[in-house]
């Protein structure tokens, strides 16, 4: 995507040439002020990448971070989540906030460029990628059966795209958590604007640590979110404690699917891009996960990647939107360059550019799924466990 | 957050048993008019810990509420309105949410309550 040889590309490149040796002194106003309108117009002229969660304008502020945090925090970022070629990160264990970092880093310009659902979805013939986006996250009220009233937790919520989705469709409650108190604001301040506020409740919490009454929950699901656990058994037993006896939960998982083959370098180069730019300790199997399951004691009741056809391709909106990302990472370039944007900030937004590159060759080569469905249930009756049997 | 949040909220740090319901320590609370929905009520009831929201409320100074509820007050628009303010028109805004068996503090800050917990605690 970054070798799109456009004479617009060009154009911009050269102002941006332009801009580099020029600005200095008194030119500096001048120059700041002719970037800004061409950011603007560049903007305007190509519309919005996607529907937006936020305006472009709202990047300068650096609401997430202090200013001068963002270089910092982009720093322990990239050193934490280098990959050991398929084996994930060096003290998993530290992932916890290192995640927190990330989603200070990336929340503002995923609202910007992407909405408020940070995962992905087939795309359905005929659809826009709104009508795709919420199709993929009322199935989740169906396979959990929601009735109005139930009580379901949002394991790793974000900025509760799904969990406005979830609540308007099933007209159950839903409680969401996340890491990140960034993310709980503008969660809150999404419900409030979609009148969903008694129907969605945020809290600031790690999900290996649930802050909940044991067994007070009728469902539970995770979008696309539990993939940022050091180890996966000990979110799914976290889970398994909230839900009440037959409870229902529901994931979309991130994992390597029957096509990754360790052995081959491209697969492994791929999906070690993947972890690298969305903050993932290590990426699962689609056999690990069911595995996890059972080991805290759920039934698996279905799982499937729900990438595979018909399904259309969930990369494809990645892959479409490349001329508005390319336009959106000249601008955060051009603001940034201007002092407008923190600095770290062109940094942060070119790990995402070219992690867009590695999603779409995970999509396209099929070795990995941002959608292993994994629908499991508590057991009504708990046997014994074997230790406590014999004391 | 609403008293609707915290009745679900508790301390679950290593080893604590009895880490709910958690007490309120608020220095503002706020009140926020929220549309009436009696279904809503009715579908949320058997879901609460009632003795915890009774408790919670008092703690406030709210209104109170009665130790029990009869399904008939279900269908009581009076008490239901009651009922709904405790629930969702209270917002407490600064303060903390204490556990009951180890003293731990949560801050509640700007309306969130940070239930994160530190390295030796979990």
């Amino acid at each position: 995507m970054g070798g799109d040889n456009t004479p617009l590309s060009n154009t911009l490149a050269s102002v941006l040439d332009n801009l580099s040796t020029t600005s200095s002194g008194t030119l500096f106003g001048i120059v700041a002020a002719t970037g800004i309108v061409a950011a603007t117009g560049f903007a305007l002229t190509f519309g919005q990448a996607e529907v937006k969660g936020k305006a472009a304008t709202e990047l300068l502020k650096g609401t997430s971070l202090r200013e001068d945090e963002v270089k910092e925090h982009w720093e322990e970022y990239d050193k934490y989540f280098q990959q050991n070629a398929g084996e994930g990160v060096d003290e998993k264990q530290k992932a916890p906030k290192l995640v927190d970092t990330f989603y200070n880093l990336v929340t503002d310009i995923y609202e910007w460029g992407w909405g408020q659902s940070f995962h992905f979805s087939p795309a359905i013939p005929g659809k826009s990628h709104k009508d795709a986006t919420r199709a993929h996250e009322t199935m989740i009220a169906d396979l959990l059966e929601l009735k109005p009233g139930q009580k379901v937790l949002d394991v790793g919520c974000g900025v509760g795209g799904p969990m406005r989705a979830v609540a308007s469709y099933s007209q159950a409650h839903v409680t969401g958590i996340t890491i990140n108190d960034y993310q709980v604001k503008r969660a809150l301040h999404h419900n409030e604007k979609a009148g969903l506020k008694d129907l969605c409740t945020v809290v600031q919490g790690n999900f290996l640590h649930m802050p909940f009454e044991k067994e007070s929950f009728d469902a539970a699901y995770s979008c696309e979110a539990t993939c940022h656990a050091p180890k996966l058994t000990d979110v799914y037993k976290e889970i398994f404690g909230m839900l009440k006896p037959g409870g229902l939960y529901v994931s979309y998982e991130w994992v390597k699917t029957p096509k990754y083959d360790k052995l081959n370098p491209e697969h492994v180069r791929i999906v070690d891009a993947i972890c690298y730019g969305d903050a993932l300790p290590e990426m699962r199997t689609y056999l690990e996960i069911v595995d996890a399951a059972k080991e805290v004691g759920f039934e698996v009741v279905e799982e499937r990647d729900l990438a595979l056809p018909p399904a259309g391709p969930w990369w494809k909106r990645l892959k479409m939107g490349r001329l508005a990302y390319y336009r959106n990472h000249v601008i955060v370039s051009i603001l940034s360059f201007l002092g407008l944007a923190p600095a770290g900030t062109t940094e942060v937004h070119e790990m995402l550019y070219k992690t867009a590159i590695s999603l779409v060759e995970g999509g396209e080569t099929g070795v990995f799924t941002p959608m292993h469905l994994l629908l499991c249930r508590k057991p009504e009756t708990q046997e014994t466990p074997a230790v406590a049997a014999s004391a | 957050m609403r008293l609707l949040t915290h009745n679900m909220l508790a301390c679950n740090i290593k080893g604590v048993t009895k880490g709910y319901p958690l007490k309120i320590e608020a220095t503002k609370t706020e009140e926020k008019e929220t549309d009436f929905n009696a279904g809503f009520l009715r579908h949320i009831y058997p879901k609460l810990d009632w003795k915890a929201l009774r408790e919670a409320a008092a703690s406030l100074g709210l209104e109170e509420l009665p130790e029990q509820v009869e399904p008939s007050q279900l269908e009581d628009e009076d008490f239901l309105r009651r009922f709904h303010h405790v629930l969702l028109e209270i917002h407490l805004e600064e303060g903390a949410l204490v556990c009951p068996e180890t003293g731990r503090r949560f801050p509640v800050s700007k309306g969130i309550p940070n239930m994160l917990l530190n390295e030796d605690e979990v």
